[in-house]
């Protein structure tokens, strides 16, 4: 028998192992059955957040107050436990998110009734505009319309 | 039932035709929402798993779009009426295996709402077709009425909060349906998906994450839901699916001219299989069925008969073949009860001519 290697996902026995090469970086993640047939072998964002995790195994040093989860949990589970970690781990979820996302600002929609700080609406209002330009390049002008007049609503809500 | 009166009502999926569903068979938004102050469904204990879902269909079932819906409990539903609804998908695989799931389907399926699957709230739109920012319309309104109904976890810096960080911020997955069978036939798809990969975007089999590519077909999606507005998700995703799409026009304009008789073989020995085959295995169906589908697109058979073609490509999924059945089946039986129901069904169906070029 070889030496058994851990899920890099759940902790237990791993079974299928990856290895990825993207610019001469290399990344390897292990996966139990489990995990790899919930997606992990597929699924390059797995691959990603399986790869990152699999990256630290470190004592805890952060927990949420509000559902108990720790970080080193999180590394585990790969999943967090409530919305309140989000603020309470997120010393440990930048990094990651650096990595798996396209920044770490929401730059989406709200709920209804929820309104912007004036730094958040100038992020939104950058943004933006940033898109108006692309929508015009690509004669996308439907979107740019729409850009157009987000675009104003925001310009209000700044001054 | 209500799983029985889902699987055989129609719907945009099963029974819609018309020549935009030729390339793209469905457009769909996925939104990953939470309530706030509790804990996420991998991380909760059963009761506080099911006050969830108790707060949540409170807050769904009123709403117009959810008049008459079904409504279902997986833990209450057979094996195989839960695997028949991730066949359709309904639910996810995820939700039909975990506990505490529920999900609510509005009467025309086009919107499904799963409860306690990896978040608390998982809102699905489907339409058949391309039609991005119609299924998108849909989501937002739903989006709205829920936010208004429930306190939602979101923060103003990471935006919708989730369980997985994969998710966060819009909470956003766009995805299309695509059936690529030039791109295949062709040996361009490794090309094509590395492309996608490249450009962030997801290229995942026929059932979703993990699943093999049944069928040449395919589903597309954005990965990065932090960062980008849904305009640019969609946006993004859009401009991709039509690059695909024109790829793949332009796979079968080569494949035919040059393959001439070839491809005219190709598509009369599936044709052959699946009407006289005694024992069909779900690939084998998926495959033939496959080029059926493409004889249909490019002039060889009726276009009317490619909507016949995509029921028999769900309704040949193991599970829908054991419900219809009454039983469970071992995989022979399975195979020859979808080889009876390929043929009776094709039995009026002519034979294909040559194809017709644009």
């Amino acid at each position: 028998m070889g030496k058994t290697v851990p899920c890099s996902v759940c902790g237990a026995t791993a079974t299928v192992h990856l290895t990825q090469i993207v610019q001469g970086q290399i990344t390897k993640v292990h996966l139990c059955e489990g995990c790899a047939e919930k997606g992990g072998a597929g699924d390059p964002a797995v691959f990603q957040l399986a790869g990152v995790l699999s990256q630290t195994e470190v004592p805890p040093t952060l927990a949420c107050s509000a559902c108990g989860m720790n970080d080193a949990d999180f590394r585990k589970k790969g999943r967090l436990g409530c919305p309140s970690c989000w603020t309470a781990l997120l010393p440990a979820l930048e990094p990651l998110l650096g990595k798996i996302q396209c920044g770490v600002h929401h730059l989406g929609r709200s709920p209804s009734g929820v309104t912007y700080s004036p730094e958040q609406a100038k992020m939104r209002l950058d943004a933006a505009r940033r898109e108006m330009d692309e929508a015009v390049q690509s004669e996308d002008y439907e979107s740019a319309a729409r850009l157009r007049d987000l675009i104003r609503n925001l310009e209000g809500q700044i001054v | 039932m209500s799983v029985r009166d889902i699987l055989s009502s129609e719907n945009e999926l099963t029974h819609m035709l018309g020549a935009q569903q030729a390339i793209v068979l469905s457009t769909r938004i996925r939104l990953a929402r939470n309530l706030s102050d509790h804990p996420f469904p991998g991380w909760a204990k059963s009761a506080q798993r099911a006050k969830v879902t108790e707060l949540c269909l409170g807050a769904l079932n009123p709403m117009p779009k959810f008049r008459r819906a079904h409504e279902v409990r997986m833990e209450a539903l057979p094996e195989l009426e839960r695997a028949a609804l991730v066949e359709r998908h309904l639910v996810s695989k995820e939700l039909s295996g975990g506990k505490g799931g529920a999900a609510l389907v509005s009467r025309d399926q086009t919107v499904s709402v799963m409860i306690n699957e990896e978040d608390h709230l998982r809102v699905q739109v489907v339409k058949g077709g391309w039609h991005l920012r119609a299924a998108w319309h849909i989501a937002e309104q739903l989006d709205d009425a829920l936010s208004s109904a429930l306190p939602l976890a979101y923060s103003d810096r990471l935006g919708f909060l989730t369980a997985c960080p994969t998710n966060v911020g819009t909470g956003l997955r766009a995805s299309a349906m695509l059936h690529l069978p030039g791109l295949c036939l062709a040996g361009h798809m490794d090309k094509v998906a590395r492309a996608l990969g490249q450009d962030g975007l997801a290229v995942r089999g026929w059932l979703g994450e993990g699943s093999d590519a049944a069928g040449n077909v395919f589903q597309i999606s954005n990965q990065q839901t932090l960062g980008l507005s849904e305009d640019t998700i969609l946006r993004h995703l859009s401009g991709w699916v039509r690059n695909v799409v024109e790829q793949e026009e332009n796979a079968r304009l080569r494949l035919i001219e040059s393959e001439g008789e070839k491809f005219l073989d190709r598509i009369a020995r599936a044709f052959g299989t699946l009407r006289h085959a005694r024992l069909l295995t779900s690939g084998e169906s998926m495959a033939n069925l496959s080029l059926l589908r493409l004889a249909c697109d490019v002039g060889m058979l009726p276009e009317a008969r490619r909507a016949t073609v995509d029921r028999l490509m769900i309704e040949g999924q193991p599970a829908h073949v054991q419900l219809r059945a009454g039983a469970e089946l071992d995989t022979e039986a399975r195979d020859a009860r979808r080889a009876t129901t390929t043929r009776d069904t094709l039995a009026d169906f002519p034979e294909p001519s040559a194809p017709r070029l644009p």
